[in-house]
């Protein structure tokens, strides 16, 4: 009789511990057919990728790929054959010829080759935008805050450069590679620490989440290589020129793609907050931006969503900066570095 | 009989143990992203620092707590700030960095092509002659090598967090 109880109890906390082990691990490991369809459709999209980061931001996904990324590459061959031939289907042909070109771009550029693609495009936005703006204690300051945020970014491992622009017209941009500039016409618009942190974190965020190669990467002058090394741009000076065409028309006349500014906003708040400034920095100086006489009338506003929609857009995902308040603003710094004449 | 409920207990006990066993198991792993980080002894900016940890080293978190995590590693424990850690391995990150894709080929990149971050430095040549060839001044030419010999030392860096009371100094 007890050797039966015995029995019994070792069967069935044998068998509760299995029902326990399959609970943790099936869902790790389940596979569904539809959700992996999906996630193939969904991975050819271009960028910006949906990511989990260290605190869960909700990245949003582009609404609809580009003309480029949607036209034939050339790589219908087998597939092609396979579809003509009713093996596959005309949808599923359409997932594999996806999948191909997913697979094809994988295809890494390397950190030398974003920084002198980054290089080239820093020497023009100094030769753009009014060259160097001389205050060697403002950009000590600009130069700590810049890098403090850029420590606790997303790709801190590289190296980040800031510079003042001197033009009066309220400017940031960021290159490739690291360089970060912000012209001396934002400064003055800037009321304290927590919002020039958000500003830069805003740049940084272009430089960690690759925002200027995504675009690149959808190039038709690259379509046919095989690699984007030095060794190709050195023999190639004419592939190099249009490189540098089509970005600096993206980043001084066209503007990046509005979600790619929109994630560049979040990602910016993030690194500000968790280096401890206040996380509405970067909203706050949207906003005054939107409503200033400058900000109307500089390239910021041609090459960036609207002032409106991207404070609304902050705004929405405020929720999970609980206890903002509490964090310091440091306008008190901010002043005592970038004096301003009184306005009396 | 009492010896059968002792019997019974124990497996009552064994059983939980090991119906608990997968889910005491799942360690927690993070990696360094900045070499020269921090592990200090106390989850405060201001405690001793035991060592400094390279970009890429895998640490175990056994607890947390505000804005600091105590972690283990090649056989020391300490405490480092929480983002200065990633869940992601390096190569992972890497990987989701390398985005420049629809180039329309299959090679990889030659391993000598690629290099980490810290270690390229000055304007690439390739830039410089592309800049001169297209009519660049020499001022903003040396307005970029300006800005990339600029470097603050970490001292300074740490002092103006301690100052502003932020990052690891933040309250």
């Amino acid at each position: 009789m007890h050797k039966n109880n015995l029995k019994i109890f070792g069967v069935s906390f044998f068998c509760l511990w299995v029902l326990g082990l399959l609970l943790w691990v099936v869902p790790s490991y389940s596979f569904n057919l539809d959700q992996f369809l999906k996630d193939v459709e969904k991975s050819t999209q271009p960028q910006p990728k949906p990511r989990q980061e260290e605190l869960d931001i909700t990245i949003e996904e582009p609404k609809a790929p580009p003309p480029e990324a949607q036209q034939n590459t050339g790589n219908d061959g087998l597939i092609g054959l396979g579809q003509s031939l009713g093996i596959f289907d005309k949808k599923t042909s359409k997932i594999l010829k996806q999948s191909v070109n997913t697979l094809q771009a994988l295809q890494p550029i390397a950190y030398k080759e974003e920084k002198a693609i980054g290089g080239r495009l820093a020497v023009e936005v100094f030769s753009r935008f009014g060259g160097v703006y001389d205050d060697p204690k403002l950009l000590r300051y600009i130069n700590l805050v810049g890098q403090v945020v850029a420590d606790v970014s997303n790709r801190p491992d590289i190296e980040y450069h800031f510079a003042i622009l001197d033009t009066e017209s309220p400017n940031a941009f960021a290159t490739p590679g690291g360089y970060v500039f912000v012209s001396i016409g934002l400064l003055r618009m800037i009321e304290n620490e927590a919002q020039l942190a958000g500003v830069l974190a805003h740049e940084v965020a272009h430089i960690s989440q690759k925002h200027a190669l995504q675009t690149l990467g959808r190039s038709r002058s690259l379509q046919g290589l095989s690699a984007l090394t030095l060794t190709v741009m050195d023999k190639n000076p004419g592939l190099f020129d249009k490189l540098i065409d089509e970005v600096s028309n993206v980043l001084f006349t066209k503007g990046l793609d509005k979600n790619l500014e929109f994630e560049a906003d979040r990602y910016g708040r993030e690194f500000a907050y968790r280096m401890g400034y206040f996380p509405g920095g970067l909203q706050n100086f949207i906003r005054k931006l939107g409503k200033s006489k400058e900000g109307g009338n500089s390239i910021f506003m041609s090459t960036h969503p609207s002032t409106s929609e991207r404070f609304n857009r902050l705004k929405k995902t405020w929720n999970r900066y609980r206890k903002a308040s509490l964090y310091p603003v440091l306008g008190k710094r901010f002043f005592s570095v970038f004096k301003r004449p009184s306005k009396s | 009989m009492p010896k059968s409920l002792f019997i019974q207990f124990s497996m009552v006990l064994l059983g939980l143990a090991m119906l608990l066993l997968p889910y005491l198991a799942t360690a927690e792993t993070w990696y360094v992203k900045k070499s020269s980080t921090k592990l200090q002894a106390e989850a405060s900016a201001r405690s001793k620092i035991l060592s400094r940890l390279k970009q890429g080293t895998r640490v175990e978190v056994k607890k947390k707590s505000g804005k600091f995590f105590q972690v283990s590693t090649v056989g020391k424990t300490g405490w480092i700030f929480r983002f200065k850690l990633s869940k992601k391995a390096p190569a992972e990150r890497q990987g989701e960095r390398d985005v420049l894709g629809a180039l329309g080929g299959n090679q990889r990149m030659a391993a000598r092509e690629s290099a980490s971050g810290s270690s390229i430095r000055g304007l690439s040549p390739i830039s410089e002659q592309h800049a001169r060839k297209k009519g660049a001044t020499s001022e903003s030419i040396q307005a970029v090598k300006d800005m990339e010999d600029y470097k603050v030392r970490p001292e300074a860096l740490d002092r103006f967090l301690e100052e502003g009371k932020l990052g690891e100094y933040s309250q």
